[in-house]
């Protein structure tokens, strides 16, 4: 409850305390979505015209395609998450955000190191590691950011005055721990001056990879989820007996996925991998069961506000998950691995699953911290409409055309040709989809510089009758 | 109702497990690792590189080949198989008759379907295989039975899978190939044809280079962009054609004047994509060598 | 900042809370079963952690069946089965002999000669007799075990004692186990030690 007595903060004021910290984190996160997009719409070009680039090698789809999948998962949907964490404990702690100060400076930190990290992927300098390209410098920007915005927001969460923990207080929290770990440990064994020799590094790497675009993501997702669905609802968190259940298999199987069936390591590393697959199916099913008692009833009607985004969401982090989970399976992995298939199921969980909840839960937050309407309404209706046809349009065909190039490899008496060919279509189909998320990402990057824009007007008019009010004598009007 | 404390607990543990598993355990069981010796012969592998290739391997990084190019060979199975070479005293009728009664012993006797099978379908014609499955003793109690009648056999075990079948290697690829590569570029999707073998497939130098510069010219259709950073384009020293520029094909050439040289970086690249090719058989990847025809 | 709400946009209606409940039992049962299922699994087809068992293998004993059999590796194979089910009776799985029974191999002189050709009389021929061998002597009786074995049995299991056990010398070719069953002719009369010594090696 807000305002329910003198020494309990009202809301308004919790998000208020938000205001630079956040806006900070997703207006750089905004505009890192529409470059990252845009350099994904670049490596793209590759199968429509493959000489495009030919005198640019910095847009070849090898550059492009790592900065653009690093820009989305660094540049957008690791602040905006931030964000929203920082929101999301403030809100539950019933308390104003610790320290606010300690995010600012990390949100430019942060900022930085993905500058730093982009364009020395662009220029050649990538550290050859699938989603560890970014150099040494970077990674240590990166992380020391996080770390800022970690004390900042378990700060928060230790302030709060209810000391019983909401499911997403789980979630969130174990977020915060895991990137820390995970991406500590990963940048010193591989980025040092004596990393591990031969194929332990693609091992650390898959860990890596594994325990970020699935763990991390199934985490930070499904906790803003159960905490904005149940308030858009209106109703209670259903079953949380399925929640800690979820939470609980989530972090001690999903951990173990990862590692490719077909990979030259010992048997033992792939076998784990396929175990633990099969087990993680479970938490997908209860958080899914948990997603579904809360909505139901609620019906998807075409609102087009934050509330569908989340629950499109959520609804694609079940289907994206089991995909993911279905590649370790044995019998699939033969046919989908290396294949296009692993691509869309990537995306899927990046744009399908983290991108609609965090873009949501950007459209919720944005109003009430800058207590003022969203600026412009249409551009966020027109936002969902089109990420998720382009969601759709992008990753559907990279799966069946993943799925008949699998096939094909699978005979050798199809020649290698014929194999890729098989999928070209279906690539140069998805182009499309990646050109709506381009246009959907740029009402999103609208809403919110506009937003700011109209905050730092009303902070300067404010500052300037602030200045004139002594001369004329009289008070000051805002 | 969780604490702070026990969600720190929960993850702690289960991250620590998967740290422990994935993480210190392959280091220390595969990063310890040092040359192994080739199967029947004193070599090491692998083999280091020259400069020249360590450093394309680098230019390999930096270009990004690994999104699109894989270096790994999978295999889904293994098989031993015997071949006969030549017949002894018996021409092909009545060897058929002769392996026939030869079948029933007991060390034979699961086998003796597939063989009776291979038999019946053989045309005549040498090598003639005789028995390709997973019974290794079935193959040496034929090479025994064999041996005193004058007929020469050749046991073999050999790799299988699509992955082989299709010429990209001849087993499949284990920790020790990449013991010298840093970073391992392993690959995780083929939009290009597998590379581990590329060194064995395609090893002339020009065709390579060709293969860089203008992709289409060598493999038609193709949609791996051309790298033209690698390469110089400059007029003619005096008309004449450099030792070094590229021969290209007409519909790619430039004009009369003009020529196309590598640089170095092209060279370095070219001479890693040499060094891949991975057709030593080792203890965890057996597979008998083809040796050249006597 | 002003705190008048320009509410366009809805006061919250509290901070959103969780049902209490347990996770259900069914659950945690198909916990259990995909747990037992998965063990089954890793068992199969994890190769005991082993750094050296790649799938497609599933064991370590899988992999060595397809060990490639040619070559020294066949030979010393085949030598080692020939011995373990006709010699190593008598003469023991380690060539250490057994008194009253048969002479060591393991460091035998009669074994580690220079020379190819005699050795295989003893198995064709068999020793009756005094004998020393290794300083020690010995009175027994020998069969011809070896008459009956094909030419390649006999020359891998000679090649086979002579690289065991510390035993450093050259293999026994089929050629010279040719030769001395030509040598011997029909009839193998047991020779005695004086006459062994008295042959070339």
């Amino acid at each position: 409850m807000n305002q329910t007595g003198n020494n309990t903060v009202c809301s308004s004021e919790i998000d208020a305390s938000c205001r630079v910290p956040l806006l900070a984190l997703f207006g750089g996160a905004a505009l890192w979505l529409v470059l990252g997009i845009l350099l994904g719409l670049a490596a793209a070009m590759s199968f429509h015209k493959p000489d495009l680039f030919a005198n640019c090698a910095c847009l070849s789809f090898g550059h492009a395609q790592a900065a653009a999948n690093d820009l989305v998962l660094y540049g957008f949907i690791i602040p905006a998450a931030l964000g929203v964490i920082l929101w999301i404990f403030a809100r539950l702690s019933q308390a104003p955000l610790a320290l606010p100060i300690v995010p600012v400076a990390a949100a430019n930190i942060w900022h930085l190191g993905v500058l730093v990290g982009t364009v020395s992927i662009l220029l050649g300098h990538s550290t050859g590691h699938t989603w560890l390209e970014y150099p040494r410098i970077a990674a240590v920007l990166l992380f020391a950011a996080f770390m800022l915005v970690a004390v900042s927001a378990v700060a928060t969460m230790g302030f709060r005055s209810n000391r019983e923990m909401y499911p997403s207080h789980w979630f969130l929290f174990a977020g915060l721990l895991w990137f820390v770990w995970t991406y500590s440990s990963a940048n010193l064994f591989l980025l040092s001056g004596q990393p591990p020799r031969g194929v332990v590094q693609a091992i650390i790497a898959w860990w890596f990879s594994n325990n970020m675009i699935f763990v991390w993501l199934a985490l930070v997702g499904v906790g803003i989820a159960f905490y904005l669905l149940p308030k858009f609802a209106n109703k209670p968190l259903a079953n949380t007996g399925y929640a800690i259940f979820g939470f609980l298999t989530l972090i001690f199987f999903g951990t173990w996925c990862g590692i490719p069936h077909g990979a030259p390591v010992p048997a033992w590393l792939p076998t784990t991998s396929a175990f633990a697959a099969m087990l993680t199916i479970l938490p997908i099913i209860a958080l899914a069961i948990v997603a579904g008692k809360t909505v139901c009833g609620s019906g998807f009607s075409l609102c087009a506000g934050p509330f569908c985004f989340v629950k499109f969401g959520t609804m694609s982090f079940v289907v994206s998950a089991l995909l993911y989970v279905a590649e370790f399976c044995p019998h699939g992995a033969r046919v989908l691995d290396f294949t296009w298939f692993s691509v869309g199921v990537t995306q899927w969980q990046l744009f399908g699953f983290a991108g609609m909840i965090l873009t949501g839960a950007i459209y919720e937050i944005l109003p009430r911290m800058m207590d003022k309407a969203l600026p412009l309404p249409l551009l966020a209706k027109l936002n969902f409409v089109t990420f998720v046809l382009g969601t759709t349009i992008y990753v559907i065909p990279l799966l069946i055309g993943g799925y008949e190039q699998g096939l094909k490899l699978q005979d050798p008496s199809v020649a290698f040709a014929d194999a890729s060919g098989a999928a070209l279509m279906f690539l140069r189909a998805s182009t499309l989809g990646q050109a709506l998320l381009l246009l959907g990402s740029l009402c999103l990057l609208l809403n919110v510089f506009v937003m700011t824009l109209q905050w730092k007007r009303g902070l300067l008019s404010c500052a300037l009758s602030a200045v004139k009010a002594p001369l004329s004598g009289g008070e000051v009007k805002p | 109702m969780k604490t702070g404390f026990s969600v720190f607990l929960a993850c702690f543990v289960a991250l620590g497990a998967s740290w422990y598993g994935f993480v210190y355990g392959p280091l220390k069981q595969l990063g310890v690792e040092q040359q192994t010796v080739i199967l029947q012969s004193t070599d090491n592998w692998p083999q280091q590189r020259t400069g020249e290739a360590t450093l394309g391997l680098q230019v390999y990084r930096q270009y990004g080949c690994a999104a699109c190019h894989t270096e790994q060979v999978r295999q889904t199975g293994a098989a031993n198989e015997l071949d006969v070479l030549t017949l002894g005293t018996h021409n092909a009728e009545d060897f058929k008759g002769f392996m026939k009664s030869l079948l029933v012993v007991p060390e034979l006797m699961t086998s003796s379907n597939d063989i009776v099978a291979n038999l019946d379908k053989w045309n005549g014609q040498l090598p003639l295989v005789l028995y390709y499955g997973q019974n290794a003793d079935a193959v040496s109690a034929l090479a025994e039975k064999l041996k005193p009648v004058g007929v020469k056999t050749d046991a073999r075990v050999v790799a299988v899978g699509p992955d082989i079948a299709r010429g990209w290697g001849t087993r499949q690829s284990v920790a020790a190939d990449y013991l010298y590569d840093q970073p391992v570029q392993l690959g995780s999707l083929r939009a290009g044809p597998d590379l581990t073998t590329i060194g064995v497939r395609e090893p002339d130098v020009n065709w390579q280079l060709l293969h860089l510069y203008a992709p289409n010219c060598v493999v038609p259709n193709s949609t791996m962009p051309p790298f033209h950073n690698l390469f110089e384009v400059r007029k003619k020293v005096n008309g004449q054609v450099s030792p070094d520029a590229l021969p290209l094909p007409k519909g790619f050439a430039l004009g009369d004047d003009m020529e196309v040289v590598p640089t170095t970086e092209a060279r370095q690249l070219v001479a890693y994509l040499l060094t891949l090719k991975n057709n030593a058989p080792l203890y965890e990847a057996p597979f008998t060598p083809v040796t050249a025809a006597k | 900042m002003s705190d008048e709400n320009k509410s366009c946009c809805n006061t919250p209606a509290g901070e959103p809370t969780a049902t209490r409940s347990a996770a259900p039992m069914w659950i945690i049962v198909v916990t259990l079963a995909l747990l037992f299922t998965g063990g089954l699994y890793l068992d199969n087809h994890g190769g005991w952690f082993n750094s050296k068992v790649y799938a497609p293998y599933k064991s370590v004993d899988q992999l060595e069946a397809f060990q490639p059999k040619s070559g020294a590796a066949a030979v010393a194979a085949q030598g080692k089965k020939v011995y373990e089910a006709v010699c190593g009776i008598c003469h023991g799985v380690d060539g250490a002999g057994k008194p009253g029974q048969a002479p060591p191999l393991a460091g035998s002189e009669w074994v580690i000669t220079k020379g190819d050709s005699r050795l295989a009389h003893i198995p064709l021929q068999g020793l009756s007799g005094a004998i020393t061998v290794e300083g020690k002597q010995w009175n027994l009786n020998m069969a011809a075990m070896g008459a009956a074995l094909s030419d390649s049995d006999l020359a891998a299991v000679l090649t086979y004692m002579r690289t065991s056990w510390g035993n450093k010398a050259g293999e026994v070719s089929v050629d010279d186990v040719k030769k001395a069953r030509d040598a011997i002719g029909g009839h193998a009369q047991p020779m005695s030690g004086d006459q062994m010594s008295k042959m070339p090696e």
